[in-house]
């Protein structure tokens, strides 16, 4: 029982995580390649402000601010570029914030990681036991579920598909393509570190190297997996993931093989994203009208 | 004086490596009109392969290890193309990306499947230095200069004198240009693999002497070698060496001022410095 | 008010529009021709700030609009169509049109959060606007259809009807008539004429003669990048330097 809660909260987390990534990718056609760098900005923010006796409404509020303005500060030079040049600047800068992480010890303890971050407390209540977490994760992605799909339903998020699908007829059109995009992209940032405070409350400890590469590539995976550009694709491809990897788990192996485990996981992810995009591009759930 | 001199060999070693992996990655963007977002996976696979036949059950001697050791690499950079970015030619370029994406983790992942996660090195003892105008150098670092110094030569051979050169030029050029003017562009795409893949696994193997080798290796080396390309121009393979020299020297000559924690920073900072002052060549959206 | 003064543009030492000036003012429907290569679109493109001219100045309205961004065009009131229909493929021909009103509420995110009611009853006018102007182009029964299924005549309709939904000032169609057949051709032209008689003022680039003659009031003639004659539609048929550029090389 433990486990299915456990893993619940995980699939809430990732739901948010790729939503907040499907707004980008999937609605806006941005190459965002650096996503990771969001969660972990609202990540830390929110750890080191309860840490430092905060309360955790405060901290939320602070560290969705710090998620949006980083989100901000990377748009400005970044959605200057178009697709692959966009794509590299946001792995690079991924990685780059990551070294941040790493070599500022002075505020984030470097690799050794913030231990012992306090469970979240709103309105005198502490969300401690799994499900009080789960209940915590559910409403965050219930919300993030309205609010994204107000906003794709929206005219907003129409233009938005227009200056997707074709920025010059939306420019055309009276579409400002950047101002679009940087919303998108600031909206999606703020949603990825709200993902991001909530993993580092449930895990209660982060270090830099939770926020590598690889969490984009398993987020992008969930993306395109459930569906990109549809609402209900991102939930559907975190359940998808989260499927997967515990039904791995279950392949009887002999005890020396479990440090194998992990990687052979991962390469099968890895296998699954490729095979994706060369047969079902689409993922499970099909964008109405798309290609 | 001492220390900037020896920062500037430095710069030049680190430099020809840099070149070596923005060659091969210019090469592909060159005739397939994207970036090999699994280059960094190639540079360490060719890494990872001689130390596979220098350990056992092979036991090579690292010299003879290297020629099986590249060929492996140049089959991966193949395997590649056959496997996914053939059928993904005419895809989007969000899916083609993707895909390259989801390639890098699966060989990554696969290098940590066999290896393992630790930072391994070929076991060669430290090397003694040879003196040289002033800064001393490892026999391994002559190597590099050596072996860039083979490859830039090799390369420049097949290009100019060449007609199969000639060819991989004009599909560089332009891809249906060249095809209606009867090149035959799919023996002009698996060479430049090949030449792709060859570069980065030398590139590879050369970084791992200096270095070490572990399977995150590749992604960092990914970002330094497309900075690399955007200096020298993209598609433009001695844009590529120069662009890589370059963030060589500026690499370890920044840490003359800054802190060595952000030495893999520097390639980025240039890189976008590159992207913003020169938006013409990116951005498109003038021109339609 | 359109006007276009002095403009000139070059590619690489080639003069695509060779200081071009033209005045739209007080025409209803201004047409303009010109042989192949002669900078027809790239004037176009100037104008709807697609391009930037190297020298000149164009003015709508008594404002200056050259090297502004193609937006602030369309909130200006200019709207363009392509030669090759650019309408979103992906998209039903109901959300084609309803992209174009301007200063829809519903596109601002500070209004979806605050002002959600009078954004509603925007979507709810626009929406109705939209069908009627589909009635008005003939296709109202391809509402819900996806615009990438529609027939190449169909969709060159529907971006039309897609500019006129923006209710513009003016519209540049991009040879509206290319590429479709004659029935087709006589719908667009009477839905030209329609929305002429709402309002809508038209710069027309067209090679089917016919199509010019019947709708412009004045035509203008560009060759080589050059302008070498303008005038009503009579006049322009009947002048040599018109003939010889069609004619000549």
């Amino acid at each position: 029982m433990d486990l299915f809660l456990h893993l619940c909260i995980v699939i809430a987390i990732y739901s948010i995580f790729a939503m907040s990534l499907n707004l980008e990718v999937g609605y806006t056609g941005l190459f965002n390649f650096g996503h990771v760098a969001f969660l972990g900005v609202g990540a830390y923010t929110s750890a080191l402000l309860s840490l430092a006796g905060v309360p955790f409404a405060l901290a939320l509020a602070a560290a969705l601010a710090a998620a949006g303005l980083t989100g901000f500060l990377l748009s400005i030079p970044a959605l200057r570029l178009q697709g692959d040049y966009f794509g590299i600047a946001t792995l690079g800068f991924g990685e780059i914030l990551r070294l941040v992480f790493q070599n500022e010890v002075w505020l984030t303890k470097g690799p050794m990681g913030l231990p012992g971050i306090p469970k979240p407390e709103f309105f005198s209540v502490r969300f401690e036991s799994l499900p009080e977490y789960l209940g915590l994760a559910s409403v965050a992605a219930l919300l993030t579920y309205l609010i994204l799909g107000a906003v794709t339903e929206s005219p907003f998020g129409r233009a938005l598909r227009a200056v997707r699908d074709d920025e010059t007829a939306a420019e055309i059109l009276g579409k400002n393509a950047f101002a679009f995009k940087t919303r998108s992209f600031v909206l999606g940032s703020v949603f990825a570190g709200l993902a991001g405070v909530l993993w580092a409350h449930y895990t209660s400890f982060i270090s830099p190297s939770d926020f590598t590469l690889n969490e984009t590539i398993l987020v992008l995976l969930i993306v395109v997996l459930g569906g990109k550009g549809t609402r209900p694709g991102p939930v559907a491809g975190a359940v998808a993931l989260i499927f997967l990897q515990e039904s791995l788990r279950f392949l009887r192996l002999p005890p020396e093989w479990t440090r194998y485990l992990g990687p052979m996981q991962q390469m099968a992810f890895g296998a699954l994203l490729v095979v994706l995009m060369v047969f079902r591009p689409g993922g499970l759930i099909r964008e109405k009208g798309g290609k | 004086m001492d220390i900037l001199l020896q920062s500037i060999v430095n710069g030049i070693l680190a430099g020809c490596i840099y070149a070596l992996f923005a060659m091969g990655l210019t090469l592909i963007y060159g005739v397939l009109n994207f970036v090999n977002f699994a280059h960094g996976e190639l540079i360490m696979w060719g890494a990872y392969f001689l130390y596979l036949f220098v350990s056992e059950p092979f036991s090579l001697p690292l010299v003879v290890a290297v020629a099986p050791a590249i060929l492996c690499t140049i089959g991966l950079g193949i395997v590649m193309d056959f496997a996914v970015f053939r059928p993904l030619r005419k895809a989007d370029r969000l899916t083609l990306l993707i895909a390259a994406m989801g390639l890098s983790f699966l060989l990554r992942n696969a290098a940590q499947f066999f290896w393992g996660a630790e930072v391994r090195t070929y076991g060669l003892e430290i090397a003694r230095g040879y003196p040289f105008f002033g800064v001393s150098l490892t026999a391994q670092q002559i190597l590099i200069i050596a072996a860039t110094v083979v490859c830039v030569f090799g390369v420049y051979l097949l290009f100019f004198r060449t007609s199969l050169g000639k060819s991989m030029r004009a599909v560089s050029d332009n891809l249906d240009l060249a095809r209606v003017v009867g090149i035959n562009a799919r023996l002009s795409i698996r060479a430049a693999w090949i030449v792709s893949a060859a570069l980065a696994g030398v590139g590879g193997i050369l970084l791992a002497l200096d270095t070490n080798l572990h399977p995150e290796m590749g992604v960092i080396n990914l970002i330094k070698a497309f900075a690399a390309t955007l200096i020298g121009g993209v598609g433009n393979i001695w844009g590529a060496l120069m662009g890589g020299l370059l963030i060589g020297l500026a690499e370890n000559l920044s840490v003359l001022v800054i802190s060595p924690g952000y030495k893999d920073a520097v390639a980025f900072a240039i890189m976008v410095g590159i992207l913003l002052t020169r938006p013409y060549l990116i951005t498109g959206r003038r021109e339609d | 008010m359109l006007e276009v003064r002095g403009v000139i543009k070059s590619f690489g030492g080639i003069r695509a529009v060779a200081d071009v000036s033209l005045n739209l003012q007080g025409l209803a429907v201004a047409g303009l021709i010109g042989p192949n290569g002669s900078g027809k679109t790239t004037l176009f493109n100037l104008i709807s700030g697609l391009l930037r001219p190297d020298a000149g100045q164009i003015l709508f309205d008594g404002v200056r609009i050259d090297g502004r961004l193609p937006h602030e065009m369309a909130r200006l009131g200019l709207i363009r169509t392509f030669q090759l229909s650019r309408v979103f493929p992906g998209m039903t021909a109901l959300d084609n049109l309803l992209l174009a009103p301007r200063g829809q509420d519903g596109e601002s995110l500070r209004s979806l959060a605050w002002r959600r009611t009078s954004i509603r009853r925007q979507e709810a006018r626009n929406r109705q606007r939209a069908e009627e102007t589909l009635e008005i182009l003939g296709i109202a029964r391809l509402r819900d259809e996806f615009a990438g299924n529609l027939s190449y005549g169909q969709q060159k309709l529907l971006e039309l009807g897609r500019a006129f939904m923006a209710e513009p000032k003016r519209i540049l169609l991009d040879e509206p008539a290319a590429g479709i057949n004659p029935s087709m051709i006589r719908t667009m032209m009477d839905t030209i004429v329609r929305m002429k008689e709402a309002g809508t003022r038209f710069f027309i680039i067209e090679h089917n003669m016919d199509v010019v003659v019947e709708l412009c009031e004045r035509i203008f003639v560009l060759d080589h990048g050059e302008k070498i004659a303008e005038g009503a539609p009579a006049e322009i048929q009947r002048d040599p330097k018109v003939i010889e550029a069609y004619l000549g090389g």
